[in-house]
């Protein structure tokens, strides 16, 4: 794991360390917090219909855990450890709070889309899971770039889902027609030649199944990553 | 308008915690190992789900909703606290948890060494504040109603997680392809149970409604 | 550190601190944006009921303009409030009736239910929005019916819904499904209320008072009838006795 390997480092790191991009670009691949550390499920997959909606997701996911992180962090001695678990959970809640209020007064169509899962980014395991295991033993630099990573990896995974979906789904991409328009009556591109759009795609258990099969491809080009039972 | 039982039928399988809403799969995933587990986290869920929802339906409709407080004083008609309802249905879930452990552990040993450890997991469960959530967002008009939704979906929750972990436990004499060993194919269960479970939507609810199974249950087909 | 992290007042201390700062910081936020979102809540309804009469993309009409161009369409003094029984009620704004917060309340009384009507001019002639609420497969599906100057032919619709199954339940709000209303009357001769029926044969075309289901969605589209149906009605009795 990346989190015991900057515990150790020295005062006088550049900003940009190997260590710290190692925390950056870890969470993207091969430490990926959806597919190898499972976190964060609960609310990754019933959202990724539509890439927007994913994009938005992943956004807001990544705001709440670089500033918690960073929050967190500045305060990590002055924490009394009986209540950090509730400090904790006060953090996560203020911050998805900013910004459901955000998402309500600037993109109210998305807002309204996302309905509870902006909420439920609180008990987002990713985001506790980072604040105890990292921003609690850290300095506040390497816990914005752990952050970064964490939550870049988790918008990548959401983002991934959705592009499969929405496009084998509804035909379209982030909004914009990719195969022709599929009106009945009115198809053009390649439903005229007869091709429909899958909808099982569209519904929820197939997210389950999309990154099941994510697993599978990353699991079979890094052979370390495979579970002995 | 849906009887209170409908409101129970439905929270258990056509809108289940796990397989319509994904809420709750951290733990799904990482405590369905052996069933024994499955069933002691799957009780306390039930547990916890039925005691938050209705203290935070009313801590929801006396005190955050807009114009909630207006039983204390008419003036207070026009205050509305709801953008306060994440951190308080929060802060309410990881209360009544810890309060619950430590009863617990006073009063029923034997209890809560079959719960104790779960226990703790739970504040972070998502379907204890998504429970919170869609209770918030559905506005059920009775506690009543309210306590119904949340113990049907503690028991749909249940369900869930014993099936999959009786399913795991077979697996493991099965030949399954490395890389999908484990996690993988745990996913891709899940998402076909999740597709069995769509047929539920077909059960008929209320008086009112023509009897429409075989329409709906065709959909999942196309 | 010379303070005990572990002392209960210092326990104490600190999560009194952090909730009055955690408080202020949202107590603020949200009385800012309270405006805001206000607005985006009004301009959105606004956008319901043009979207009833016209294609408003195809007339650039968005959030950004809706409200000028809601006000070039609609004139709210003229709008009335109906009770269940088609009589005008007094003393209602037509646009500050939450229709969908009256449908969820079980425990109000169907007397006190109000049933606002808006009445907009379009391309010289005058038209009737009416808004609609209901229920489908997975929560609340509501909508705008536009009818004509005769007070009888549907000119125009637009559907939404919270989380029916898309490309299943959710195509309630295509274009395709809305067009299969225009046309269609909500009275018969004598001016009473024609009832609508969703068909799964594909023969809503042709017949009068009967429109096509979406395949594969058939609660909601079930939901749809009723939310008409149950509305309309209402305002059927209404226009039957302004006409006379």
């Amino acid at each position: 794991m990346s989190d015991a390997a900057v515990k150790t480092k020295a005062p006088s790191e550049p900003l940009f360390s190997k260590k710290n991009k190692k925390l950056v670009t870890d969470p993207l691949t091969d430490n990926n917090p959806v597919t190898i550390q499972v976190l964060g499920i609960c609310s990754a997959l019933a959202i990724t219909v539509q890439v927007e909606q994913g994009v938005v997701m992943g956004g807001a996911v990544l705001f709440v855990l670089i500033l918690g992180n960073l929050i967190i962090s500045l305060m990590r001695n002055l924490i009394p450890s009986r209540i950090r678990i509730i400090v904790q959970l006060v953090v996560v809640a203020a911050l998805v709070i900013i910004v459901n209020e955000l998402l309500k007064a600037f993109l109210p169509d998305v807002s309204e889309k996302l309905s509870v899962f902006v909420g439920l980014i609180i008990t987002n395991c990713i985001i506790m899971g980072r604040f105890e295991a990292f921003a609690m033993a850290n300095k506040p630099w390497p816990s914005i770039m752990d952050a970064i990573g964490n939550g870049l990896g988790y918008a990548g995974l959401l983002i991934l889902v959705a592009i499969f979906r929405e496009l084998f789904g509804s035909g379209t991409l982030y909004g914009f027609q990719i195969f022709g328009n599929s009106l009945p009556g009115e198809e053009t591109g390649l439903y005229t030649l007869g091709y429909v759009n899958n909808n099982m795609m569209i519904l929820p258990p197939m997210a389950l199944i999309i990154v099941g099969i994510i697993i599978w491809v990353q699991r079979s080009r890094n052979k370390s990553l495979i579970e002995q039972h | 308008m849906e009887s209170t039982l409908d409101i129970f039928i439905k929270a258990i399988f056509s809108e289940n915690m796990i397989f319509a809403y994904f809420l709750g799969m951290c733990s799904y995933l990482a405590v369905s190992k052996t069933v024994k587990t499955a069933v002691g986290l799957g009780a306390a869920v039930i547990f916890v789900l039925t005691v938050t929802v209705p203290v935070n339906y009313l801590l929801e409709n006396y005190l955050l909703k807009a114009g909630a407080l207006s039983w204390i004083d008419e003036s207070y008609a026009d205050i509305d606290l709801s953008f306060l309802s994440f951190i308080m249905f929060i802060a309410v879930v990881a209360s009544i948890v810890q309060l619950v452990e430590m009863i617990v552990e006073k009063f029923a040993p034997a209890l809560y060494g079959a719960l104790g450890i779960f226990l703790p997991l739970i504040a972070v469960n998502c379907s204890i504040l998504g429970g919170a959530l869609f209770m918030q967002d559905r506005q059920y008009s009775t506690i009543l109603d309210a306590t119904s939704f949340a113990f049907g979906s503690g028991i749909g929750w249940f369900i869930a997680i014993v099936a999959i972990a009786a399913i795991r436990e077979k697996i493991r004499y099965s030949h399954v392809p490395g890389p999908l060993r484990g996690l993988g194919i745990t996913f891709i269960i899940t998402g076909l149970m999740g597709i069995a479970f769509m047929s539920f939507s077909g059960i008929k609810y209320g008086k009112d409604k023509p009897a429409e199974k075989t329409a709906v249950v065709k959909q999942t087909n196309k | 550190m010379a303070i005990n992290r572990d002392s209960n007042s210092y326990t104490f201390g600190f999560a009194i601190v952090l909730v009055v700062a955690v408080g202020t910081i949202l107590s603020v936020l949200a009385i800012g944006l309270k405006p805001q979102q206000e607005k985006n809540d009004i301009v959105k309804k606004q956008l319901d009921i043009l979207s009833a009469m016209m294609d408003t993309k195809a007339k650039g009409i968005s959030r950004k303009n809706a409200e000028e161009e809601f006000k070039k369409y609609v004139n709210l003094d003229d709008a009335i409030v109906l009770d269940v029984n088609g009589n005008i009620k007094e003393g209602v704004k037509a646009f500050d009736v939450d229709i969908k917060k009256e449908y969820k309340d079980k425990n109000m009384k169907d007397a006190d239910r109000n049933f606002p009507l808006f009445v907009a001019e379009l391309d010289g002639k005058k038209a009737y929005v009416i808004p609609v609420v209901g229920k489908g497969l997975w929560g609340p599906i509501w909508g705008n019916i536009c009818l004509d100057e005769d007070m009888n032919t549907i000119k125009g619709a637009s559907f939404g819904h919270k989380g029916e199954t898309p490309g299943l339940g959710a195509e309630i709000a295509q274009p395709f499904f809305i067009n299969r209303w225009i046309g269609e009357k909500i009275s018969d001769e004598n001016g009473d209320f024609a009832k609508f029926e969703i068909v799964k044969d594909g023969s809503g075309s042709a017949k009068e008072s009967k429109v096509d289901g979406i395949t594969g969605g058939t609660i909601t589209s079930k939901g749809v009838e009723e939310m008409a149906n149950r509305c309309l009605k209402v305002y059927s009795v209404y226009f039957k006795n302004s006409k006379k």
